[in-house]
């Protein structure tokens, strides 16, 4: 009788149970999501990067503007085993010039991050600066309008946070951006 | 006319269309090769690492610190290595905040596997908080100790607005799941607002938000912390049945109301008497009203947000997509859609897109039911927590929003 009148007026020992249920069933439900979880790691590579897919990207120019980096991590990159190594390249030059000469108000990228060399007649090499390329993505568009679609658009994994969302790919309209595995790290066109 | 306009798109669309070898490949005379790159991966794992260890450390100290030693300065020491270390360098990117979407998405899709990283993010601090209280939130979480740098005074905010207010981040919980497992947004990393100055740049409104909280947590302790985190919503129930709990003072309790008015997340509860004897029969019937009104603030929930599923779904790309495409059957095509272009481009059907978005959509309907009970039960919970009486004989420390600081046995006359 008197241990039941004790317990009675004692509510902390009640309480003190409570609370070990309760940390029981904590502990129970943070081990089990993390068991589910681990396992789920042993069958799946886990999705590491963003990148784009250039079957999907159409140029929009959306990359350069809305990266949460000051200059876009997306940058122009170059297919030289798909390249025509043109003259009048739709990449290099804005349509609709007059002279074929390199003046800044003939040349497509507003940073002059597009560099060409002369190799033999009458083949031009070019290059991309990624330094100075700012991702807009009007070189690409050129070179896919009216080229072979060597130049491409790319998010570059030393440039890139790896933001937990990636706020291009929520404007993006083709629905290009995709987390890749890490061996997949860059969607690259080759031959 | 509209005929006319779509052919009109179609071609534009295989002109701007991915390009084909209009141009066949140089034959070289002067034996060209061609330039070989490689495009490096960073290889994360060492930074990866080290944050773990920087997060199991930190957190260690300020546990040893807290409980053990019953000092605040390794706190503040542990607040500025945070901020400076996961806030400034690492750019707070991935954080346990976030990883709350991830963990969420990896549980309900089969396709997505979660970064062991990102889980132990997830983790380690509920681990930690299990052991010994809101560690985490102490000051290792880059977001806390920002705030608890800055915080100088500490402005009471009314019981009544505060405890509304904790809602908040409950509420914030939930949308966000429900956002998460629908794969429509990440909604704690985009409405993040203190990442906008860790980063230096950000949108206007995010940066202006962020300062704002900051602002407010000179004023008052920690308002991110209290009324908008939601992972913070998560610890306190872990904090709450914690091993071992932070006590204000071992000796004798002087009532002297210092570590109330330290505390500045208000997480210190008086000394109260209930005087007021409930005869038998008013408990019961208090009982019963809890019973009967617990349900029914759940089925408000539900009906609410199941209601509102519809607009909750325009939060998804694909819907958005949907609502474009159709739109633009019916009135004339802007001249730069690139959503428009790109869909058509792709070769998409606006038959299998409706049947895509009318399973997103009743996915939402679902979804949005069970959040919205949950929602309900959590208010509901909440009232009848407020309902309760208990008494206290010392000051008693409210384990679920207390976050570890030190303050109040720093300012108790009796750890003297």
């Amino acid at each position: 009788m008197a241990r039941h009148t004790e317990n009675k007026s004692n509510p902390a020992t009640r309480r003190k149970f409570l609370r070990t249920c309760g940390a029981f069933i904590a502990g129970g439900v943070a081990l089990t999501v993390s068991g589910i979880t681990l396992k789920k790691l042993e069958t799946e590579e886990p999705d590491m990067f963003w990148q784009i897919d250039p079957e999907k990207c159409i140029f929009c120019g959306r990359c350069e503007t809305d990266c949460v980096l000051p200059v876009s991590a997306v940058k122009c990159m170059h297919a030289n085993k798909v390249c025509g190594y043109c003259d009048l390249c739709g990449g290099y030059y804005r349509s609709s010039v007059k002279e074929l000469n390199t003046a800044a108000e003939n040349l497509m990228c507003p940073v002059g991050a597009i560099q060409r060399k002369f190799v033999e007649e009458p083949y031009f090499e070019y290059t991309i600066d990624e330094k100075l390329c700012t991702g807009c993505a009007k070189c690409a568009k050129g070179c896919n309008s009216f080229g072979n679609g060597s130049l491409y658009m790319q998010i570059n994994q030393n440039d890139c946070t790896n933001c937990n969302e990636c706020s291009i790919e929520k404007v993006c309209p083709a629905d290009a951006i995709k987390r890749v595995k890490a061996s997949g790290a860059y969607d690259l066109k080759e031959s | 006319m509209k005929k006319y306009l779509v052919l009109l798109i179609f071609t534009f669309v295989t002109v701007t269309g991915n390009g084909e070898n209009r141009f066949p490949k140089p034959d070289f005379e002067s034996g060209y090769r061609y330039p070989e790159y490689t495009y490096e991966v960073p290889d994360e794992t060492l930074w990866i690492s080290l944050d773990l260890v920087a997060l199991a450390g930190l957190m260690g100290v300020v546990a040893y610190s807290v409980l053990r030693k019953r000092k605040r300065m390794p706190v503040l020491i542990v607040s500025a290595i945070s901020l400076a270390y996961f806030g400034f360098f690492r750019k707070g990117c991935v954080c346990s905040i976030g990883a709350i979407q991830n963990v969420a998405l990896a549980l309900t899709d089969s396709s997505y596997a979660v970064p062991l990283s990102v889980l132990l993010f997830f983790m380690l601090p509920i681990a930690f908080t299990l052991l010994f209280g809101r560690v985490f939130c102490a000051g290792v979480c880059p977001f806390g100790a920002l705030q608890e740098l800055l915080n100088v005074k500490n402005y009471r905010i009314p019981r009544v607005i505060a405890k509304t207010l904790e809602i908040i981040p409950w509420i914030y919980l939930i949308v966000a799941l429900l956002l998460a497992v629908t794969h429509s947004a990440f909604i704690i990393c985009r409405f993040d607002p203190f990442i906008g100055i860790f980063r230096f740049g950000g949108t206007v409104s995010m940066i202006l938000f962020g300062a704002g909280l900051l602002i407010l947590s000179i004023f008052t302790g920690r308002p991110f912390c209290r009324f908008i985190c939601p992972y913070g919503a998560i610890l306190s129930l872990f904090s709450r049945v914690a091993v071992w709990n932070v006590k204000i003072v071992k000796k004798p309790c002087i009532n002297c109301d210092l570590c109330r008015h330290a505390c500045h997340v208000d997480a210190i509860r008086p000394p109260y008497s209930n005087k007021i004897k409930e005869n038998r029969t008013v408990g019961v019937r208090r009982i019963l009203i809890y019973l009967v009104t617990l349900p029914l603030i759940t089925l408000v929930g539900a009906v609410t947000l199941r209601t509102s599923s519809d607009l909750l779904s325009k939060t998804n790309k694909k819907v958005q997509l949907y609502d474009i495409v159709t739109d633009n059957n019916e009135q004339n095509p802007k001249d730069e859609n690139y959503e428009l272009e790109a869909f058509l481009g792709q070769g998409g059907k606006v038959e299998e897109l409706a049947l895509e978005v009318n399973e997103i959509k009743q996915k939402f309907k679902l979804y949005s039911t069970v959040a919205g009970a949950v929602i309900g039960i959590i208010t509901g919970i909440m009232l009848i927590n407020l309902s309760l009486k208990r008494t206290r004989k010392n000051y008693e420390i409210d384990d679920a929003a207390c976050v570890n600081c030190g303050r109040c046995f720093e300012y108790c006359p009796q750890n003297r």
